[in-house]
């Protein structure tokens, strides 16, 4: 029985979601693997370069020590995030909030600016796909060695060839599951631990489960990550316009496209630029084909451009049939760089660039807390005067020791119970100081609010207030 | 209803799309849930202050904890979403045309 009789129109076209109708099917066909063709030229050198300082800034920044320690640390078990010379706690979250909204209006800005240039160029999912596909191409040879090695049969060098690139993927993907977790725990006893077979149960998981994402990621799923998962290749066509810069094919000078001998006049034949060597299809790592105009499945990396260049130069004709361009420009109209689109999302990387610059300078590497003794609102001590408890909680965020000097305000005759001296706290610690307040009886009556103080001795300008209460009879 | 294997086929190969986009957007939101929800609270405060079955717990395990219950109740919401779009008749997506 055929499924057009049995079922209502609205339920074939729910089907017809899935797959075209057309071919019915394809309903079973799994993705068809990609064999991206290598691919010479002005672009692929540009990402090659890109990749590489990509990788090795990953790789290479988990060591990078910055006086005494590591120089970019998310130290979740400690909750301080260290950043070169800055140390965020918990209570600066505004600060990465600010960072990571400027992230993701200079994604914005570039993407309305020069398209999917992030796709192309720096999403990791990009950079650790090329580097999986050099180890392929390094240990199974070229497009076409592939494809062969694939279909035949399971000889002994097919055998120790595709073993070769597993293992080596394997231990790419370790590694940079090992790297990923070392800007979360310490790098360096995080290796320590790994070679003395000592690490911890969750630092194993993490390890292992970031590796096998960068394996799946990288070696399997690849252009279907772009395809099916990437929320922001759906949505980043609401940051497109006309003026957007793009990947497109010259359809008025590419069509008709057609084979013809090389020396041959085109125009006597009718045919367009394109030779339909399909060429510009073999190299694109998601599988289309970009003649078809502008698809959500380009990710922009202009492997297509390199190649139909290469061609062009062999055909002896101008390169450029598929450039970056802009739609205006194809339709013979001026390209507006300066629109207001760009000013909008540029004003607003702007401003968040200028309050995380200004607030930082401004913040004060210090946090004082002040808990009241629950136990008791006050003491009577000698007779005639009254004491509060309370607990001082010093946070010194700064990368230096410093001592601190508390001054306590607000009421008449208050004074410290016994002196505390200096406060020594070291960097990046915290403090817990019990401390004790008294006043004369006859002013202390009543709930008043008082103001402590503490300021760091050797610089003036660390110092925070914090208000509590004095409570007495 | 008798239907035909390709129909079925269908059907199976739409039913791991959709559990597979359940599971990745959760994941997506979980990650955000994360950030934001340990930036404002130490998963200490579970062992301190939390019901006595986290009085082992330690930070690293509070994450991770944490992580997985924000995961799961993203499923759930996601999972929701899409059995409320598939089961609706008439279908709530289609493509504009009455049937």
């Amino acid at each position: 029985m055929s499924a057009e009789s049995v079922l209502s129109p609205a339920a074939l076209r729910r089907l017809n979601k899935v797959q075209p109708a057309s071919d019915p099917s394809s309903f079973y066909a799994a993705s068809e693997k990609i064999y991206p063709r290598e691919v010479k030229g002005r672009y692929a050198s540009r990402r090659n370069l890109t990749v590489a300082v990509l990788l090795g800034l990953f790789y290479g920044v988990a060591w990078l020590n910055w006086r005494g320690h590591q120089a970019l640390l998310f130290d979740l078990p400690a909750r301080k995030f260290h950043i070169f010379g800055l140390t965020l706690w918990p209570q600066d979250f505004f600060y990465m909030a600010l960072l990571m909204i400027i992230a993701a209006v200079s994604l914005f800005f570039f993407t309305a600016l020069a398209g999917r240039l992030f796709c192309g160029y720096a999403c990791p999912q990009t950079v650790w796909t090329e580097l999986f596909l050099w180890i392929e191409r390094r240990t199974e040879g070229t497009r076409s060695k592939r494809m062969k090695l694939d279909q035949g049969p399971w000889t002994a060098e097919k055998v120790l060839r595709k073993s070769t690139k597993q293992i080596a993927w394997l231990a790419f993907a370790a590694y940079t599951g090992f790297t990923f977790v070392g800007y979360f725990m310490p790098i360096r006893s995080l290796g320590a631990q790994l070679t003395s077979f000592s690490l911890g149960g969750w630092a194993v998981f993490w390890i292992f489960l970031y590796s096998l994402a960068t394996y799946g990621n990288a070696g399997f799923l690849r252009e279907q990550v772009c395809k099916y998962m990437c929320p922001y290749a759906r949505f980043q066509s609401a940051m497109f316009d006309k003026d957007t810069l793009i990947i497109s094919y010259d359809e008025t000078r590419g069509e008709p496209r057609g084979a013809r001998r090389r020396g041959s006049d085109a125009q006597t034949q009718g045919l367009g630029d394109c030779i339909d060597c399909t060429l510009c299809v073999q190299v694109c790592p998601t599988g289309i084909d970009i003649r078809k105009g502008l698809q959500y499945e380009c990710i922009a990396c202009a492997a297509c451009i390199d190649a139909c260049d290469e061609v062009m130069d062999k055909m002896a004709a101008p390169r450029g049939l598929i450039r970056y361009s802009t739609e205006h420009a194809m339709h013979g109209k001026a390209t507006h760089v300066a629109r207001p689109r760009l000013f909008v999302y540029g004003a607003l990387l702007a401003a968040a660039a200028a309050a995380i610059v200004v607030s930082l300078s401004a913040r004060t590497p210090l946090i004082l807390d002040v808990i009241r003794d629950r136990n008791a609102l006050y003491r009577e001590v000698r007779g005639d005067r009254i004491e509060n408890s309370y607990t001082l909680k010093i946070i010194n965020e700064d990368n230096e020791r410093h001592a601190y000097r508390l001054e306590a305000s607000g009421l008449k005759d208050l004074t410290l119970a016994e002196p505390l001296g200096v406060i020594e706290v070291a960097p990046g610690s915290v403090s817990s100081i019990p401390m004790r307040l008294e006043a004369p009886a006859e002013v202390a009556a009543g709930v008043h609010p008082i103001t402590l103080r503490i300021t760091a001795a050797d610089a003036p300008n660390i110092a925070r207030t914090e208000k509590t209460r004095f409570i007495g009879p | 209803m008798p239907e035909s294997p390709k129909i079925r086929g269908a059907a199976r190969r739409q039913l791991w799309i959709d559990v597979g986009l359940v599971l990745w957007t959760s994941f997506l939101s979980a990650s955000v849930a994360s950030v934001l929800g340990f930036a404002a609270v130490d998963p200490q405060l579970l062992r301190d202050a939390g019901p006595r079955i986290f009085d082992n717990l330690n930070r690293e395990a509070g994450y991770a904890l944490g992580f997985f219950f924000f995961w799961a109740i993203g499923a759930l919401a996601s999972g929701l979403s899409v059995f409320m779009v598939r089961s609706a008749h008439p279908p709530a997506l289609n493509d504009g045309e009455s049937p």
